[in-house]
């Protein structure tokens, strides 16, 4: 990097940090939501660029890892009296029914045991290829999900957990999706990412390049599960409420259709997608109300907004399938370029 | 010294028998051609030794041991790299990615140690990008390595695909039809490129060809393949005049 870069780099940082703190003290709490999810999302969003966009493994398992991440963060951070209220039908399996610990590390945990699970379902699914590990993945996320509503004694079933302390706010958000960002930047940067890529556009001569499609696979697919892990649990401390029912395909699908519309294999498409889908997700909430047009009344039909979404990913897959960014990442030569409207630098940043 | 050696070989596609009991011997340092007509089965006896396909019958043995029901990413490790016959670039990477690709599987740096950029890895990597850039030097696409790999002109990405099978460090090369698509001036280039890798890299080469003006003047030993059969195995002289061959190829009619 220039040292031109890394200033205009610290600026922005500080820039966002200065941000923070003013959103934090100066916004109302649904604004605040809304930018936890903005950050949320885009630290979901990677996590799953990495597995279908980098390593073009075609996943659809990701409610699945942010359900374990959400669960194993919100049982541990439950206070003992929270456990006692929710766990009224059975009370809570005798070990955790003590067991409180600070947000961090009950994070780290939600991350790591995510990570566990993904490698679990990776080793066998990933031997699968295409659409079979799609189907595959679609059902180890259900089977997760019917898993957790029948552990009684640990997840509370059906009825779901309430009263999980309010512990995301902006700095936990938007620092886990800055240290996100820079961990995937790292790695796709990396000799592992190079390899994760050859995966994505041709394995078998990426295998012919010595390279172990099926322990890079797994890697992938883990390291993935741990990022979903990670932002499930922020998710469940910032919602407050979690149960199976909210881990549906939908969730998975909402994350699909960010990194589509960002641009599979882009890292800033992402991060622009995460923000765009879930602003505006909230600002077309108006979709499921009933619109008065003066005169004449739409009712309102619930899941408006996702048939809205799901005709703009279809769109964008028939005509745009780049989207966003294609493959392109942000640059401070690029992006200075842009707002200067100056000719673009040849390859190699020859004028 | 053998390098490669093959016992009777042979792979069938349900009814099809694409190669039959082919031995092969290699020695260290040989160019060695494989020809035949279309569909004789040269591609699959490639396959078959890198692992792509494994053999329906026989056994491959590199450097004495075994190799046969290796993966193919093992059978790379090992020191056997190829090239395809219809090109197989990482298409929407650069040629300069595309050669580094091939350094990874050598890394000893795990996956933490890179993303950290710990100095063994930062060490492994510098190592990476001076020998990709050597090659591309060396295959004459060092000007090119930013471009994006498909957008190169048809004989620079088959030269980019000999870059790229070298940076995976082989000592056995197996090149399927390096020559396809050239004018004679380019094969001509190719023929002596060919030599002067074997000889840089101290290299073992194993090639399919269809020009026969490449074949004849850079192999020292050539085996035919027909239907799946090998039908002559020699030198270049007593492949040209072998009855057989010029049958195969005039594609006689052998009750005539
Ligand atoms: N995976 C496969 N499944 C079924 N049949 C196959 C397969 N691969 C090759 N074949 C058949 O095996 C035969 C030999 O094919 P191969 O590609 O080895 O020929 P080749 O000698 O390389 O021909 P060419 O000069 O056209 O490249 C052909 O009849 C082909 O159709
Ligand atoms: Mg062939």
């Amino acid at each position: 990097m220039k040292k031109r870069d890394y200033y205009l780099t610290a600026i922005s940082l500080i820039l966002l940090i200065g941000f923070i703190f003013y959103a934090d003290n100066n916004m109302d709490a649904y604004m605040v939501r809304i930018l936890n999810l903005c950050a949320i999302y885009t630290i979901l969003g990677l996590s799953m660029n990495l597995i279908n966009g980098f390593t073009g493994l075609f996943s659809l398992g990701h409610a699945g890892f942010m359900s374990v991440g959400a669960y194993v963060t919100a049982i541990l951070t439950l206070s003992v009296n929270a456990k006692v209220q929710n766990f009224f039908l059975k009370p809570i399996a005798a070990p955790l029914s003590n067991v409180v610990w600070p947000f961090f590390p009950a994070l780290l945990l939600g991350g790591a045991l995510t990570a566990l699970v993904g490698f679990l379902i990776g080793a066998p699914a990933l031997r699968l290829k295409g659409d079979y590990l799609a189907i595959a993945t679609l059902g180890f996320a259900e089977i997760i999900r019917v898993i957790f509503t029948n552990t009684q004694t640990i997840t509370n079933g059906a009825l779901g957990l309430k009263g999980i302390p309010a512990y995301t706010n902006l700095w936990w958000s938007f620092g886990i999706a800055i240290f996100t960002i820079v961990t995937m930047i790292l790695l796709i940067n990396s000799s592992y990412g190079r390899a994760f890529k050859a995966i994505r556009e041709d394995e078998i001569a990426a295998e012919s390049m010595g390279i172990d499609l099926f322990k890079h696979k797994v890697l992938s697919f883990t390291i993935g599960a741990f990022f979903a892990g990670i932002g499930g649990g922020l998710l469940g401390n910032l919602l407050g409420t979690i149960d199976p029912l909210m881990f549906r395909f939908t969730l998975t699908f909402n994350i699909l259709l960010i990194i589509v519309l960002g641009g599979i294999g882009s890292i800033t498409g992402t991060v622009i997608s995460a923000f765009v889908v879930t602003i505006a997700q909230e600002a077309l909430r108006f979709l499921d109300q009933s619109i008065n047009l003066g005169f004449v009344v739409i009712p309102g039909v619930a899941g408006m907004r996702m048939v809205v979404f799901s005709i703009l990913l279809m769109l964008v897959v028939l005509f745009y399938r780049h989207g966003l960014m294609g493959t392109n990442e942000f640059s401070w030569d690029k992006f200075l370029n842009v707002i200067s409207m100056k000719k673009p630098l040849l390859k190699g940043g020859r004028k | 010294m053998e390098i490669l050696r093959s016992d009777n070989i042979t792979m069938q596609f349900g009814g099809l028998t694409a190669v039959k009991d082919f031995n092969l011997t290699l020695n260290k340092g040989e160019i060695v051609a494989l020809i035949g007509p279309n569909g004789a089965g040269k591609t699959t006896a490639f396959n078959m030794i890198t692992g792509v396909y494994k053999p329906t019958n026989g056994k491959i043995y590199y450097k004495g041991s075994e190799i046969t029901h290796m993966a193919p990413y093992q059978i790379t490790k090992l020191g056997i790299a190829r090239t395809f016959q219809n090109i197989r670039l990482f298409k929407d990477l650069s040629v300069l990615e595309n050669v580094l690709i091939a350094n990874h599987l050598h890394i000893k740096s795990n996956v933490f140690e890179a993303l950290l950029r710990l100095p063994k890895y930062k060490n492994e990597d510098r190592k990476m990008m001076r020998k990709s850039l050597e090659l591309l030097e060396i295959v004459g696409l060092a000007d090119e390595k930013h471009e994006k790999s498909s957008s190169l002109p048809y004989g620079k990405q088959r030269r980019l695909e000999i870059a790229r099978a070298l940076a995976t460090s082989p000592e056995l090369l197996l090149l399927d039809e390096p020559a396809a698509g050239m004018n004679p001036t380019e094969s001509e280039d190719l023929t002596k490129f060919i030599r002067q890798i074997r000889d840089d890299f101290n290299l073992t080469i194993f090639m399919i060809e269809h020009h026969m003006q490449v074949v004849m003047g850079i192999s020292e030993r050539i085996y035919v393949f027909d239907y799946g059969i090998t039908i002559a195995h020699g030198s270049p002289k007593e492949i040209q005049n072998n009855q057989r061959v010029i049958e195969a190829y005039l594609g006689v009619d052998e009750n005539a």
